[in-house]
């Protein structure tokens, strides 16, 4: 059974469609990334998976229930990070585990959280005293709090420096490491890259694709790779066009930037090794996921301005469904 | 949260374990008492205000204006039962108003906790809080500066507990909308004032015109003033005090908004 399956959800708020038709689905003990720019109904889609807003049209199952239905079942299989979501100022990090691990059948013990999460230090302290940091470490102990076996994050690392973002990748790894499913939602591709197993890309309310983070690179618009390296000898751009893998030579001073297949490293390196040309301060690039992104994103923007009633039918359409099923 | 697609209940949701409810009681009486103003309204300021009373030698006196009693008699009952009207009123729609502004209803609501224990457990601390000062004040009032006891302590104890459930009924339902604590402090301290206005706290409701007088009976804090002077039946006046515990109770857990 899926962990969470969504099918052609729609939400709207009065004239405006945050989610005009999201499909997807969650196998159990992944990470799952969404991925869109800002105001692609990321949150919305995450607030009906939590049961948060009820769905307009289409279902979500979580686990196979219904988070409006089966809400009391649902909230204890479910944990929970949401963006823009706090504590009172004054709550200690332990009263608030202990406050939230009383809410749960089956709770994980509170000392072993704080172990876990690098918060036994700051167990005393005030919320309102936390860095931003050991809040979202709290947060993240307090949607694992349940020992739910489907955890959802919402932009757990929005608003963190760069250090904090670190740590913040390996809690999540050691969430899926304690047999956690992740839906991870994110604005930051290489986040997605490093953590997710697949990826959905959402933007204006709708999925445009859903692939690994390598596969989703793949259709880039450069797709391949690019290297950059400093020849121990002069090398003619002539002799490296040859190859049938390279599709282009640029020159930077002493350095050269070759393009090409997904295979171009291999071939270069080896072409070089034959002519015992030594490739100094080598460097690869991979076209990345955020090309694809880019790509992928505004061209559904310029569509779906075009397709706008399309879009509305679709909509409609989906609310028929929903109601006959 | 309800929907289209649920059947409509008349009582809201409402499974814990005990153990949440406990903890959940436990945690919000600390963030209630972490909250000076809240010390300060809800139990300094009555204690204080009786107190400095009952040190003013003129207030022991009994007065042919009150019909032979002292003005401390009089205060006693107003002041035990102020610590209820202003938590009522001010303390608890703020607090979740606040903690609505700031996200925390929001987290709360995707943990199993359902609406009507959240509100359960703060009435609960608001309750004990107001009922823990209105004893201490009949106790420094009547034990310590020797004012008269109630003539029904019965009646008088009923319209209490009826009255302050009434009251707290009442900022429940504030507490239950209010989407934030501007707005809550608008609804609030209105309806605060207009309690006391009924309650004759600014002007003796003696001198009230009759339809005035009758409305006061309607009123919450009004209708408890009203049991305690032995206007009109005091039947009459906990029924009213009860359906305004019943019916805001429960239409403060049904309408509740966690954002």
């Amino acid at each position: 059974m899926a962990a969470i399956e969504v099918r052609n959800l729609t939400k709207t708020y009065g004239d405006t469609t945050a989610v005009a038709d999201v499909s997807f689905e969650v196998g159990a003990g992944e990470i799952f990334g969404i991925l869109g720019p800002n105001g692609a109904g990321k949150t919305t889609t995450v607030e009906c998976i939590s049961g948060l807003r009820m769905p307009d049209g289409g279902e979500v199952r979580v686990l196979g229930l219904d988070p409006g239905r089966d809400r009391e079942e649902v909230r204890q299989l479910l944990g929970v990070q949401l963006q823009e979501s706090q504590l009172p100022a004054k709550i200690q990090v332990r009263e608030a585990l202990e406050l939230y691990a009383s809410f749960y059948r089956e709770p994980a013990d509170v000392g072993r959280l704080l172990t876990q999460w690098d918060l036994t230090a700051k167990a005393g302290a005030r919320f309102g005293k936390l860095s931003g940091g050991q809040k979202q470490r709290l947060a993240v102990a307090l949607a694992m709090v349940g020992n739910p076996r489907v955890v959802v994050l919402d932009e757990l690392t929005t608003g963190l420096d760069p250090h904090a973002r670190r740590v913040a990748w390996e809690m999540v790894e050691q969430v899926r490491a304690a047999g956690v499913t992740v839906l991870l939602v994110t604005h930051f591709m290489e986040e997605a890259e490093r953590l997710c197993d697949r990826v959905a890309i959402i933007d204006a309310g709708r999925v445009v694709a859903v692939d690994t983070p390598a596969g989703l690179a793949a259709r880039g618009p450069a797709a391949g790779q690019r290297m950059r390296f400093r020849p121990s000898v002069p090398v003619e751009d002539a002799l490296l066009l040859a190859l049938p893998e390279v599709r282009g030579v640029e020159r930077h001073g002493a350095y050269l930037e070759v393009t090409g297949t997904s295979e171009v490293i291999g071939a270069v390196t080896a072409y070089l090794a034959r002519r015992q040309i030594i490739a100094a301060e080598l460097r690869v690039e991979q076209s990345s996921l955020d090309d694809a992104f880019i790509a992928l994103t505004t061209h559904t923007a310029a569509a779906a301005t075009a397709d706008a009633a399309a879009a509305a039918a679709a909509a409609a359409a989906a609310n028929d469904t929903a109601e006959e099923s | 949260m309800t929907t289209a697609t649920h059947a409509p209940r008349l009582l809201p949701e409402f499974r814990m374990t005990g153990n949440g409810f406990r903890t959940l009681v436990r945690t919000q009486a600390r963030l209630l008492w972490r909250e000076p103003a809240v010390v300060l309204s809800g139990i300094v300021l009555p204690i204080a205000l009786i107190t400095v009373f009952g040190f003013i030698p003129a207030f022991g006196k009994p007065s042919a204006a009150l019909g032979g009693r002292t003005t401390l008699d009089v205060y006693v009952p107003t002041f035990a039962m102020l610590s209820s009207v202003l938590t009522a009123f001010t303390a608890l729609p703020v607090t979740f108003a606040d903690l609505r502004e700031r996200g925390v209803l929001r987290r709360l609501a995707v943990s199993p906790v359902p609406a009507a224990g959240l509100l359960a457990a703060q009435v609960a601390v608001i309750a004990t809080t107001a009922a823990a000062t209105a004893a201490s004040v009949v106790l420094i009032g009547c034990g310590g500066f020797g004012a008269a006891l109630p003539a029904h302590p019965l009646t008088m104890l009923a319209s209490y507990v009826l009255g302050t459930t009434a009251l707290l009924a009442l900022g429940l339902l504030i507490s239950a909308l209010a989407p934030s604590a501007g707005v809550a402090t608008g609804i609030g301290v209105p309806t605060m004032i207009l309690n006391f206005f009924f309650a004759g706290v600014y002007v003796p409701l003696q001198t009230l015109p009759h339809v005035l007088r009758t409305i006061s009976g309607f009123v919450p804090y009004g209708a408890i003033v009203d049991t305690w002077s032995g206007s009109g039946a005091a039947w009459q006046h906990l029924t009213v005090l009860a359906a305004y515990t019943v019916v805001g109770a429960l239409a403060a857990a049904r309408v509740f908004k966690w954002e």
